[in-house]
């Protein structure tokens, strides 16, 4: 199945979306667990990711370092 | 295949490490070391595999991950530092060691498939495993287990210890053990290590300990809970953590699982959190409180290299909310997750720090509430591609109670745990809450999230159908009458019958109804009317009744006006009802200055008015009396009950305690109480008689209890204070003839409705309910007086046509047991508060469950239902207090003080500084030099003299709250008058009735013009006073007695068996002249006063009289007096004195010191006379033999005797002014003597001492019972042995450990009473 990549801007889109904030008030290289990311928010988007976009970085990859910048190489972004 | 593996033993490097403890390892490791036997910090989990396992690889991949995971292998040793861990060597897979200091691996696997319940034995030895506590300094801190239950179904135990292991740890140990498995079994190596390891955690513990983040996290934790907000919880207390906890589990399906997600999702929330708001919608509404602080626990990993640490390092933070009815739930949802988010920024700050930072470790309360512990994380693991499931079975230790929330990873929905602590719920209670809550959730889930909140309840239906219908099944068919027409049947009836008696007068029916029917004439041609007030002046009288018919034969509603109300509020009273007319007895009792026409009764001649029954166009919709009650802002507001009303509530009075001709009601009630309302009118409706107590009869238990018994009363109503102080009182038990006593007005105690049954058995005891607004009572339930029954007492049930309701914040009903605010509504409403259409639609609103258009009334009371539908009063919800069954709010009288010259702010308290003892307290911001004393005679003007604060304390500012509010609990207690300056007692009368003042006002000592009011006495005290002093001195006394003399000298001087200042001095002291058993003579010592002896009668039995012997000549020796010249004479004088009292044998003896001489020596005496001598008691008294060689004294001894007598040794008192000096600071009696009289006691005292040489002993043939003052002393030769040759009987001694003269004073009383006591009993026998 085609899967299409993911970029910075589908990832802000995407944190924003879970955090019921505007895309622009996520910013790529802030803690985002300040701005109310959760353990459940980040199993919630990487299904979604996984699913849309077959990446295969598990949760503590990404709970280690909740920011924007510090996902896209585990995301499959290429810069 | 063990060569596969490395025995796991830790590089020797490692092996002297101790590493600190992580602050979330401390808190964990000072709870089991609070209890180190407890169980409770054990957490366990159970996974069930589906499939073929390997044990021996199962084994093997345990061993390794456990080898792996050198956080969970250590164990916990206290050292001089504090708590350290320290790596633990694990022995070889499969038993055995091969290093002494390597521990067994903790692993049994066991084959369950031959037994016949293989799941229920593997559970049950889950559940012992889990009941061992673990040794913490020994190790190791986990433990494993896999049972075989069927041939492809096993299940993986393993039970860790809470220190080093939280539930995120579980799954990353679990998600390990599962690919190392896989690995082993498909003959793979497993990959390399994924943890971090200890060290990790515990440098980035430190680190974060001294960084800036912790201060900032402090500082944020400590502002958001300043003010040190109530955890509300569901049981309502709080409990020790026990060593269990009891689980209710439940699972949410997958449909109500989607639609909460769906939910979530419409929201931007996640479905924990949609969870969470439904969690505190749900305690909220259980509670009663708008906020409430939830606990989190976080995993506290984020951003961490804590994520790679299987290990301990969860925290549990606190989430305040507030739930308001209208909110959203949507907005709720949004609280939630902002709150969450605040949270999470300070998430590493520990819950134990907040709670010690608060204050609240010491005081012993909670941060918390329930805790809601979501756990999102789904394993999802296979091992060797056989299938799993995770139960957790137990998440740790439970304070109150944990909700566990597990998203399964079957995609079967949630598993929801109730983990409650047994010592605050039963287990059947956690199903009901859980039960509740998953209807609310199925609710809320189905219902639009921008809704009001206040559209959801938390009773399930079936519980709303029990509270709403089925408990207020209360419909009966009553014929549309008034509360006169009964009346005026019955009187037509009955006409010869008793209806009305007061004092030696009886009024017939036909008599009463005539007068009655006379003035009714009269008041209608003044405008008494149906609709019209007529306001009733009267004090409790044959007039008052009289009065009270004839306004409601015309028609008119009775506006009473208590005589005892200050003339201010009366006429307030009478302007803002606007009567017609005003009926008073006097002249003088009509309100001055009102401008409404007057009646009165003493000037006016009704005998031209018919005598009979008045038209009056009168129906139940119109008003029957208007009663004022005390008003939150200031002003008192006025009642209006209608007939339909007041006939519906005594229609069902008759149906439920039936009276007959027989029965006679006690009309005691002022008039202005309610209460008085079904006294007054009952009665006449069925036959049966009034009995009217006289004025201000109702506060005087003794009257009251003569009443009863004289008047034959069947019937009558105390409000439990009153009642308490009625039983004590020695007549109440003899008011058998009474069939059934009401009690209403405020909460009864169970303690007194157990005394009730005590003093009254054969008597039943009620206790009804109801505010003003509902026609007297709405509520009625029969206590069981026998002994035995506890808990509190309920209100009951509902009366006729009259439903309850308790309601929560959003108006919803409340299930059986959750407190909510009582609403009533029915039959019995009131109308409105006169004149004030405002106040009246915010207390009568629309009810919501009754048929269209009809009312409820708030009654501001907080309830709950019981199981069997009867309500419990809990309170109050707002500042209105009942104050011995008086309602006050408190705001009136804040009003009323603000307004007081000089005040700028005021407060007022009901305090209970001593148990049992509320008061009114006023708190004033005022200028220094403020005279509280004028700020109360200026309150007295204007409000009832129960409303007025015993004690006004002026503050410079009032104490605030962190967030601005009155700090109610800050506000000091009254300082205690300044006492104990004034005069000291002049007699042991005196002395004594000082003593018992101060012990029951709790106060170390007072003078005797110091008045027992004013310095806090209440009528709930006075009682207890009253009890003490009949227990003391013998002497029944009214409460009554104690208002018109407050103070011990008022008192005593009006103890009239007559103790006047001259005949405390004279020969014969008649301390106690009451008590049937033989009376106990005592005998002066050297200084010739007994009043030394008073402090025995307390300690003696309250029947035994007890008679001093005193010198003669101390009210002064007139000329040609003589003292005695020789012990013998003065013995035989005193023989005369004691037969005045006693005439004849057997002779009860006591004496101290010279007096132990005296007593011998008429014990000697009277026996000679052929009398019987039972007793001869001497209290440290010595034979003459020993004294004859000692020097005779002078003055300065004789105020050594002086001292002695009132219990003190001399020390540096030189003069006669020292010595009175010191009698006055002790608060002895002796301080107010004479000159006189202490003229007369030297005297006595050196005739004493050369008596004393002279004298020679006879011998008495009885028994002598000593007291020896066994304290080392100068006088050591002295020894009861000496009294061998003149005792015939036996001599038995018992040593005191004081010396001479503190033998009468306590605690060396007690002891001699207790012998005492006992030898006076046998004797009795």
């Amino acid at each position: 199945m085609a899967t299409s990549t993911l970029t910075i801007g589908l990832i802000r889109a995407d944190v924003a979306d879970a955090l019921g904030e505007d895309v622009e008030d996520i910013p790529v290289d802030e803690n985002l667990v300040d701005y109310g990311l959760d353990s459940v928010r980040i199993m919630a988007l990487l299904e979604r990711w996984r699913r849309d976009h077959g990446v295969e970085a598990t949760f503590v990859d990404l709970a280690e370092q909740p920011a924007v910048e510090a996902w896209a190489p585990l995301l499959g972004v290429t810069a | 295949m063990t060569a596969v593996l490395e025995p796991a033993t830790e590089p020797p490097a490692e092996q002297a490490v101790r590493l600190p403890l992580t602050a979330a390892q401390s808190g964990m490791w000072f709870a089991q070391a609070l209890d180190p036997e407890s169980p409770a910090q054990n957490t366990a989990e159970c996974i069930e595999i589906h499939g073929p396992v390997d044990p021996r690889l199962f084994a093997q991949a345990l061993h390794r991950v456990a080898g792996e995971a050198d956080a969970l292998r250590v164990r916990l040793v206290e050292t001089a530092d504090g708590p350290r861990q320290l790596p633990l060597a694990l022995g070889p897979v499969h038993g055995g060691t091969v290093d002494e200091n390597a521990v067994r691996f903790p692993f049994k696997a066991h084959d369950l498939r031959g037994l016949d319940d293989p799941d229920g034995t593997a559970r049950a030895r889950m559940g012992a495993d889990l009941a061992v506590p673990f040794d913490l300094a020994a190790g190791p801190l986990f433990q494993h287990a896999l049972y075989r239950v069927a041939d492809e179904r096993w299940l993986w135990f393993q039970r860790v210890h809470h220190a080093v292991m939280d539930g995120f740890g579980y799954s990353l140990l679990a998600r390990r053990t599962a690919e190392a498995y896989t690995a082993l079994a498909a003959g793979e190596e497993p990959g390399p290590s994924p943890f971090g390891r200890l060290t990790d955690l515990v440098a980035e513990d430190t680190a974060y300990r001294t960084s800036e983040a912790y201060e900032t996290d402090r500082a944020h934790w400590n502002a958001a809970f300043a003010d040190r907000p109530e955890a509300v919880n569901l049981a309502g207390r709080t409990a020790l953590p026990s060593r269990t906890f009891h689980r209710r589990t439940a699972h949410i399906g997958t449909e109500l699982s989607a639609q909460v997600k769906e939910l979530a999702a419409g929201v931007r929330a996640t479905w924990p959190e949609v969870l969470i708001a439904a969690q505190a919608l749900y305690l909220s509404r259980a509670t009663h409180s708008e906020e409430v602080v939830l606990g989190l626990p976080m995993m506290g990993r984020m951003g961490s290299a804590a994520l790679r640490i299987p290990g301990m390092v969860m925290n549990v933070l606190p989430l305040r909310l507030t739930v308001a009815p209208q909110a959203t739930f949507a907005e709720l949802t949004r609280q939630v997750v902002l709150g969450i988010r605040a949270a999470r920024k300070h998430q590493r700050y520990r819950y134990e720090e907040i709670r010690r930072d608060l204050g609240l470790l010491g005081e012993g309360r909670a941060l918390v509430g329930p805790l809601v512990n979501v756990m999102p994380f789904d394993y999802g693991l296979t091992f060797a591609g056989a299938p799993t499931e995770a139960h957790n079975l137990s998440a740790g230790p439970v304070d109150d109670l944990t909700v566990n929330i597990y998203d399964r990873a079957d995609g079967g929905g949630l598993r929801i745990d109730y983990d409650g602590n047994p010592a605050l719920y039963e287990e059947s209670e956690l199903g009901v809450h859980q039960r509740r809550f998953l209807e609310l959730l199925a609710r809320i889930a189905a219902t639009d999230p921008h809704a009001a909140l206040a559209g959801h309840g938390i009773c399930t239906s079936t519980e709303r159908a029990l509270v709403l219908d089925e408990f207020n099944a209360t419909a009966r068919d009553v014929p549309p009458t008034t509360l006169i027409g009964p009346i005026e049947a019955q009187a037509a009836r009955t006409p010869d019958a008793p209806a009305l008696v007061f004092g030696d007068t009886t009024l017939t029916y036909a008599e009463l109804n005539a007068r009655a029917n006379r003035l009714a004439w009269h008041l209608a041609s003044l405008g008494v009317r149906p609709g019209a007030l007529a306001a009733v002046a009267v004090p409790r009288s044959l007039d008052l009744v009289v009065t009270l018919l004839a306004v409601v034969k015309a028609g008119g509603a009775y506006l009473p006006l208590d005589p005892d109300y200050p003339a201010d509020r009366l006429a307030y009273m009478v302007e803002d009802a606007r009567p017609a007319v005003v009926v008073a007895d006097t002249a003088a009792r009509v309100p001055a200055g009102v401008g409404v026409p007057a009646v009165v009764l003493d000037e006016l001649d009704t005998s031209g008015q018919l005598g009979i029954n008045p038209p009056r166009p009168l129906t139940p919709q119109h008003p029957a009396y208007v009663i004022y009650t005390s008003g939150s802002t200031g002003r008192p507001k006025g009642v209006v009950v209608p007939h339909g009303a007041i006939d519906n509530r005594l229609r069902w009075m008759q149906a439920e305690y039936p009276l007959g001709p027989g029965d006679r009601v006690l009309q005691k009630t002022p008039s202005g109480f309610d209460v008085s309302v079904w006294e007054f009118f009952w009665a006449l409706r069925v036959g049966a008689t009034i009995v009217m107590a006289e004025p201000g009869g109702h506060k005087d238990p003794a009257y009251l209890a003569r009443t009863i018994r004289e008047q034959a009363v069947t019937t009558c109503h105390f409000v439990p204070s009153m009642l308490q102080v009625f039983l004590a009182e020695p007549g109440a038990a003899e008011c058998t003839g009474l069939r059934r006593v009401f009690c209403s007005g405020e909460a009864l105690p169970r303690e007194t409705v157990q005394e009730f049954g005590r003093t009254l058995p054969e008597v039943e005891l009620h206790n009804l309910y109801g505010p003003t607004e509902a026609a007297v009572d709405v509520t009625y339930y029969p206590c069981d007086t026998r002994p035995g029954v506890a808990g509190p007492v309920p209100i009951g049930k509902p009366v006729w046509n009259t439903r309850l309701y308790v309601l929560d914040a959003a108006l919803q009903p409340c299930p059986p047991g959750v407190p909510g605010e009582l609403h009533l509504a029915g039959a019995q409403l009131a109308t409105e508060y006169l004149g004030r259409p405002a106040l009246t639609a915010s207390r009568f609103v629309a009810d919501p469950y009754g048929p269209a258009g009809s009312r409820m009334y708030r009654t501001g009371d907080l309830a709950r239902w019981t199981e069997h539908g009867e309500i419990e009063y809990l309170g109050r919800t707002d500042h209105q207090v009942k104050l011995r069954g008086l309602r006050i709010e408190l705001g009136e009288i804040e009003t009323e003080l603000a307004a007081c010259e000089g005040v700028t702010g005021a407060c007022v308290l009901v305090r209970e500084d001593r148990p049992g003892d509320q008061r009114l307290v006023g708190y004033v911001t005022a200028p220094a030099g403020i005279d509280t004393e004028a700020v109360r005679d200026r309150l007295a003007r204007t409000l009832p003299d129960y409303m007025v604060p015993g004690a006004v304390v002026v503050l410079d500012d009032f104490p605030l709250s962190p967030n601005g509010k009155l700090d109610r609990k800050a506000l000091p207690a009254p300082a205690q008058a300044a006492t104990g300056t004034g005069r000291a007692p002049r007699d042991p009368r005196e002395e004594t009735l000082t003593r018992l003042f101060a012990e029951v006002l709790g106060l170390d000592r007072l003078s005797v013009d110091d008045g027992f009011f004013d310095l806090g006495g209440t009528s709930l005290l006075a009682a207890r006073l009253v009890r003490r002093i009949r227990d003391t001195l013998g002497i029944e006394l009214a409460i009554g007695a104690l208002f018109q003399a407050p103070t011990p000298a008022a008192l005593a001087a009006q103890l009239d068996s007559g103790l006047g200042n001259d005949e405390v001095l004279r020969t014969l002291l008649p301390l106690r002249t009451t008590g049937h058993r033989t009376p106990l003579f005592v005998f002066h010592p050297a200084g010739g006063i007994s009043w030394c002896y008073a402090g025995l009668l307390s300690r003696l039995d309250p029947d035994q009289p007890v008679y001093g012997l005193q010198a003669r000549g101390l009210l002064g020796l007139e000329a040609g007096a003589e003292l005695p010249a020789s012990m013998e004479e003065m013995a035989a004088d005193y023989v005369i004195r004691l037969r005045s009292v006693q005439p004849h044998g057997p002779y009860r003896l006591l004496g101290w010191s010279v007096g132990g001489v005296l007593a011998h020596t008429v014990a000697v005496l009277l026996r000679e006379a052929g009398e019987e001598v039972e007793l001869l008691s001497l209290l440290d008294a010595y034979p003459s033999d020993q004294w004859q060689d000692q020097a005779v004294p002078a003055e300065a001894d004789a105020l050594t005797a002086l001292l002695r007598m009132a219990g003190y040794e001399r020390t540096d008192e030189l003069t006669r002014d020292d010595v009175l000096a010191t009698l006055h600071r002790e608060g002895s009696a002796l301080a107010g003597l004479s000159d006189t009289t202490l003229g007369a006691v030297v005297e006595i005292v050196i005739n004493n001492a050369h008596l004393m040489r002279a004298h020679r002993h006879r011998r008495f043939d009885g028994d002598v019972l000593f007291f020896t003052a066994a304290a080392p002393r100068p006088e050591d030769w002295l020894t009861p042995d000496a009294w061998r040759p003149y005792v015939g009987g036996t001599l038995s001694e018992h040593t005191v450990d004081c010396l001479h003269p503190q033998l009468t004073q306590a605690p060396h009383l007690d002891q001699i009473a207790d012998v005492l006591s006992r030898r006076l009993k046998e004797l009795d026998r």
